[in-house]
């Protein structure tokens, strides 16, 4: 197909009907469709015999599918370049905001075993891997020095209620620092919830801590991946999350910003059982589920025989599940998938909602920093992950010693900027998702051994091109429910907190 | 014993050098140098540990001229 | 001792089992060594990796296991890897110098944003002497020497806009 369509473009005749640059792909699932995008992230899908008539500059002025290209920005004689630049610019309005997102691992220690756990989490009478009082506040300090006007604190482990006293401190501590800084201030806390009780919810939500947890399946396949001592994580999990949303409905929150954030780590297990998944998180009145592949990092790694799949069963299990909850929203139950909602913020919107592992630059270093619990502060979460693992790719200072303009301007931060532009990366370049994807080096450095990654090959890259290949034949599919729904699923709302 | 024959055209010279003053010590290094390239002959207790000397050493060498001919790149 | 590997291109690659170690010609024409070392590079953590001159414009690449004895498999995998590594370097090399300003321009900004500027304390504490003044786009320079008129026998084209 390519080298009919370059073939026909030469010599060079410059007419009316002359395409403007633009990247394309046949949709997989649908090989008579076209995606099309362009510099600006504009995007049309195409029937083939369409898509060669635009390409071979041949579509006559005057019909309808001329008059699409040319508003649509397709067409070289009519390409509105002011309009495109401030696309270009709204897509990038993250960058050079510093960062946001500051992951304070308040302990190593948890009370869960996780098979795939991502932190390499310490045992509960491991006390040495606690934070400390003085590292804690340290960490306060060099957060209140980013140059973003907002900053979310994510308290992470571990399993951070294993230190609620501390988590109690650093919210107080943080709060007084910034009265004279004037930072907006978010808290969350990720937790298995197994530890929560009445007092401590009543703390979190008199201090405004939003509360995320991860529900990986049904009883049996939670309880199976995540062990917890003479209980059921599966029966703590869902207690909590019901007695959470309720508490939020007696105080008259709205539903729909104010809920518990859960996601799914998916492991091989679930994979056929996407619709009993999806049924238990609209059960627990969940407005989102998070269908996240398993990462290659802590212990996942070592038990990956048991519990990794292909990449191609990940996007067959996504394509269900989420063809299921866009019939479940047509049938009125609010429940939305926080990939697709993000990829379709981007393509349908025009701007970037800000998710730091799907945007290039990707957010490590300069839109999010992560604190461990010896004061190291590394580019992201997943560098923490790698320094757990023996790889200090990503530790990046201390805070306790790093200035922090050292920190942010760190070579290791540089490297990863340059390494996530997709401008600079093969295949990408030529991609008609290029304007709305994005992925972090660590992920690349792990599975490849190169910042750079190689994204052929990159199981990350199948599953960003597999959802996206599913979006846009959802878009293309002109059903108007179907487009109802996924446009409602673009509403950026002010709560939403996206869950790294 | 094992030879290694570093191309001139291939690795920095320099490097070669610095990669040779750090892993002398586990072993013994000659150096000799032809027109096209630079010798270091390795030997060590056993067998398999001038094949480990010998690797860790052209690895360095290699890691070191990267980084220069990057940096000069980059400049 | 020397010998091809099945399921490689035996014109390129040999394999010594009893040294553990696979060989492949790299053609510089085809991978410039720029690519050659950025591909390297990323075997370092694990294999023994060296270079060789095979000939005019070869290079051969040596890749020899840290632990004995190793798989046939592995040695392929490693063949297949390089190739695509290789590869990848070469063509990223072409995209980054096409893509070169608006990379750069992207990069200072994310990291000069989210550094801020220097604090007095910062400036203070700041070596000016440590290097010499670089001044590419001449802002150093007076107006004479940067736009002063040139030498009209030194001839030079006239740009339109």
């Amino acid at each position: 197909m390519s080298e009919r369509l370059f073939g026909a473009m030469t010599p060079e005749t410059f007419d009316a009907r002359q395409p403007a640059f633009f990247r394309f792909r046949q949709l997989p699932m649908a090989p008579d469709k076209v995606v099309l995008s362009n510099l600006e992230g504009r995007w049309l899908v195409l029937d083939r015999p369409d898509f060669l008539a635009f390409a071979q500059g041949q579509v006559s002025e005057g019909t309808p599918l001329f008059q699409k290209l040319r508003e649509r920005n397709f067409l070289r004689a009519y390409y509105d370049v002011p309009a495109a630049t401030e696309m270009v610019r709204a897509r990038h309005e993250f960058v050079g905001a510093g960062p946001n997102l500051h992951i304070l691992v308040l302990t190593l220690r948890c009370n869960t075993t996780c098979v795939y756990c991502h932190a390499s989490r310490a045992n509960m009478d491991q006390v040495d891997t606690d934070m400390t009082v003085e590292i804690a506040e340290k960490s306060v300090d060099f957060i209140l020095q980013s140059t973003n006007p907002a900053v979310t604190i994510e308290f992470q482990g571990g399993e951070p209620l294993v230190r609620f006293d501390l988590l109690q401190h650093v919210v107080r501590y943080a709060n007084e620092r910034n009265e004279a800084i004037g930072k907006e201030i978010d808290f969350t806390l990720v937790t298995n919830l197994s530890l929560m009780d009445e007092e401590k919810l009543d703390w979190l939500i008199e201090n405004r801590v939003q509360i995320c947890t991860s529900v990986d399946g049904p009883q049996d396949v939670h309880d199976k991946q995540r062990k917890l001592p003479k209980a059921s994580a599966h029966g703590e999990a869902v207690k909590w999350i019901g007695r959470i949303n309720e508490r939020y409905e007696e105080l008259g929150l709205d539903q729909t910003l104010y809920h518990v954030e859960a996601l799914v780590t998916t492991t091989r297990p679930i994979l056929d059982r996407w619709k009993e998944l999806v049924d238990l998180y609209v059960d627990l009145g969940c407005r989102a589920l998070f269908l996240r592949p398993l990462d290659p990092f802590g212990f996942a790694d070592k038990t990956k025989r048991l519990i990794e799949y292909p990449r191609a069963d990940y996007v067959t299990y996504y394509r269900n599940a989420v063809d299921y909850m866009i019939e479940l929203n047509k049938g009125g139950v609010e429940i939305l998938e926080r990939y697709a909602a993000i990829f379709l913020t981007k393509i349908l919107s025009g701007v970037d909602p800000n998710f730091l592992d799907i945007r290039q630059p990707s957010g490590a270093g300069i839109g999010q920093l992560a604190y461990s619990y010896d004061g190291k502060i590394f580019t992201c979460d997943e560098g923490r992950m790698l320094h757990e693992m023996g790889d200090d790719t990503f530790e990046i200072g201390h805070v306790m010693t790093s200035k922090y303009r050292d920190v942010v301007g760190h070579e290791a931060v540089r490297a990863v900027v340059i390494a996530s532009q997709l401008d600079g990366q093969p295949d990408c370049v030529h991609c008609p998702y290029q304007p709305y994807c994005g992925i972090p080096p660590v992920h690349s450095h792990r599975i490849q051994g190169t910042l750079l990654g190689r994204m052929r090959e990159s199981s990350l890259c199948a599953v960003h091109k597999g959802i996206q290949d599913y979006l846009f034949e959802k878009l293309a599919s002109g059903d108007e429910e179907t487009l109802r729904v996924l446009e409602k699923w673009t509403t950026i709302r002010p709560r939403d907190h996206f869950v790294q | 014993m094992k030879a290694l024959r570093f191309a001139k055209d291939l690795y920095v010279g320099e490097q070669v050098d610095a990669a040779v003053k750090v892993y002398g010590r586990f072993g013994t290094l000659e150096l000799a140098e032809d027109e096209d390239a630079w010798i270091v002959t390795v030997d060590a207790q056993t067998d398999a540990r001038t094949r480990r000397l010998a690797g860790e050493l052209a690895n360095y060498a290699l890691g070191l001229t990267i980084r220069q001919h990057r940096g000069e790149g980059a400049s | 001792m020397s010998e091809p590997l099945e399921a490689t291109p035996h014109a390129f690659v040999r394999a010594d089992r009893e040294d553990g170690s696979v060989s492949f010609v790299v053609d510089e024409s085809v991978y410039p060594l720029e690519a050659i070392y950025g591909a390297t590079f990323t075997f370092l953590d694990r294999c023994f990796v060296f270079l060789g001159r095979e000939g005019e414009g070869q290079v051969r690449v040596v890749l020899s296991a840290k632990k004995l004895p190793i798989a046939d498999d592995e040695l392929r995998g490693w063949v297949g890897e390089l190739a695509n590594e290789l590869l990848a370097c070469a063509w990223r090399g072409r995209i980054l110098e096409q893509n070169r300003a608006t990379i750069e321009a992207v990069t200072s900004q994310a990291i000069g944003g989210a550094m801020g500027p220097p604090s007095l304390d910062e400036l203070e504490d700041f070596d000016f002497s440590e290097e010499p003044f670089e001044d590419p786009l001449g802002i150093a320079m007076s107006w004479e020497e940067k736009y002063g008129k040139k030498d009209k026998s030194q001839g030079g084209e006239t740009e339109g806009t």
